[in-house]
């Protein structure tokens, strides 16, 4: 029992995060999930830029993924919530989430590497910049005072206008956190999951006895299951981080119709 | 609690990547892509009108050979129609015609044998009144006067005819 505390301890302490090349982490420290980030946008841009000059009118190969990839977030999700002209105009800042948060999830799944999303840094710097976007989408649109006031819908009554204009404000602020720590937590929840797995086939392996082969084979296949269950969540977190970037892009760019 | 704190250097890394990214997939690699994919969907988009364009005018010359079909069968069975009736009305008037032809010729021979007959029976009369007197000179061994010459002639004649009329 010491022993699975003691690897607990360890895979804790190796999801931790941690400085790459030097001891303590300073401001431009290279840590490790900043490292596997660095991985996945060299693969998301050899991915797309190899992929996008290998196009024809007949797709096939890659060209192929990319255009089904691209099709997919552009029509799919910004030209369906958007409509066609914005969804067309907002399509590459949801796209390079998508594919950055899809690319960096799939990369952790790789044994030996860790998902670049899987750190509250990342996650919560791309829900910021999320943020920064859509807010800023919303003043242009509608100008900084409209779009303020659009804070309180309209037919609210005076005295409750204070409390409904902080409360959005509230909302509107939880908005970069909450899209951060679904993120984060999605992918660190997992890599802890599947590092439980490993740790309960290893101790059983190390006792050889038919009750922790039992145990040892069923957290196998529990491993195995949940390996493939981390790719569906992969892809699934990547969707809820756009689709939700594209809601409230859609918010800001419709704030003063209600 | 520090562990959830984000650390500068991963904003700094997160920040810096998603921004050159952003430039680098929009700039080069989401423009060919989509460029592609709106160009396959408008060629689609072109094709599909115009099949439609095609079949539309496949189905305007079909109805128009069907009315052209209906017309020149119609116009077929109208000039057989009259064919048939011209060749009736000729087949009808050549069969009057030598219907009156015969006739007429028919009469004509039969004028002629009535003509024919009155002739030869003259002929057959004056014959049988002197041979008739020459057979009876002779078996009488004797002049006949000239009366009894006349009324034997009466007589034969009237014999003769007689005959005939058995």
């Amino acid at each position: 029992m010491d022993n699975m505390g003691k690897m607990v301890e360890e895979l804790l302490h190796e999801l931790s995060v941690q400085p790459l090349f030097s001891k303590h982490i300073g401001t431009f420290t290279l840590t490790n999930y900043s490292f596997f980030l660095l991985i996945a946008f060299v693969l998301t841009v050899v991915f797309f830029l190899v992929g996008s000059r290998r196009l024809s009118l007949v797709p096939k190969g890659i060209g192929n993924v990319v255009e089904w990839a691209v099709s997919f977030v552009r029509d799919g999700l910004c030209i369906d919530m958007l409509g066609s002209e914005d969804g067309r105009k907002y399509f590459p800042f949801v796209g390079t989430i998508f594919f950055f948060v899809l690319f960096n999830d799939v990369l952790g799944l790789i044994p030996g590497a860790k998902p670049g999303t899987g750190t509250l840094g990342t996650t919560f710097t791309w829900g910021a910049i999320v943020f920064l976007v859509y807010n800023g989408i919303g003043i242009k649109k509608s100008g900084f005072v409209r779009y303020i006031k659009s804070f309180v819908p309209s037919g609210t009554p005076v005295v409750l206008m204070p409390l409904m204009f902080l409360l959005e404000i509230v909302s509107h602020f939880l908005r970069p956190l909450t899209l951060g720590i679904r993120l984060y937590a999605n992918m660190y929840a997992g890599h802890i999951m599947l590092g439980i797995f490993a740790i309960l086939v290893t101790i059983s392996l190390e006792s050889l006895s038919v009750g922790s082969a039992v145990t040892g084979g069923l957290a196998f296949v529990m491993h195995v299951i949940m390996y493939g269950f981390e790719f569906f969540v992969a892809g699934l977190q990547a969707y809820i981080f756009s689709i939700l970037t594209t809601v409230y892009i859609n918010g800001a760019l419709h704030a003063t119709e209600h | 609690m520090e562990a959830i704190i984000p650390k500068v250097p991963e904003v700094l890394v997160a920040l810096a990547s998603f921004i050159v990214l952003f430039v680098l997939l929009s700039k080069f690699a989401f423009p060919p892509v989509t460029t592609m994919l709106d160009g396959r969907a408008e060629k689609i988009r072109e094709s599909l009108e115009k099949a439609e364009e095609t079949r539309i005018e496949a189905e305007r010359l079909l109805e128009e050979y069907r009315v052209q079909m209906a017309e020149a069968r119609s116009e077929a069975t109208k000039i057989i129609e009259q064919g048939r009736t011209v060749a009736e009305n000729m087949k009808n008037e050549i069969l009057a015609k030598a219907r009156e032809e015969a006739e007429a010729e028919k009469l004509k021979a039969v004028e002629a044998i009535q003509a024919e007959k009155v002739a030869a029976m003259s002929e057959l009369q004056a014959s049988v009144a002197n041979l008739s007197v020459a057979v009876a000179g002779k078996i009488l061994g004797q002049k006949l006067t000239a009366a009894d010459h006349a009324a034997l002639i009466e007589r034969s004649i009237a014999e003769v005819g007689s005959l005939h009329e058995e």
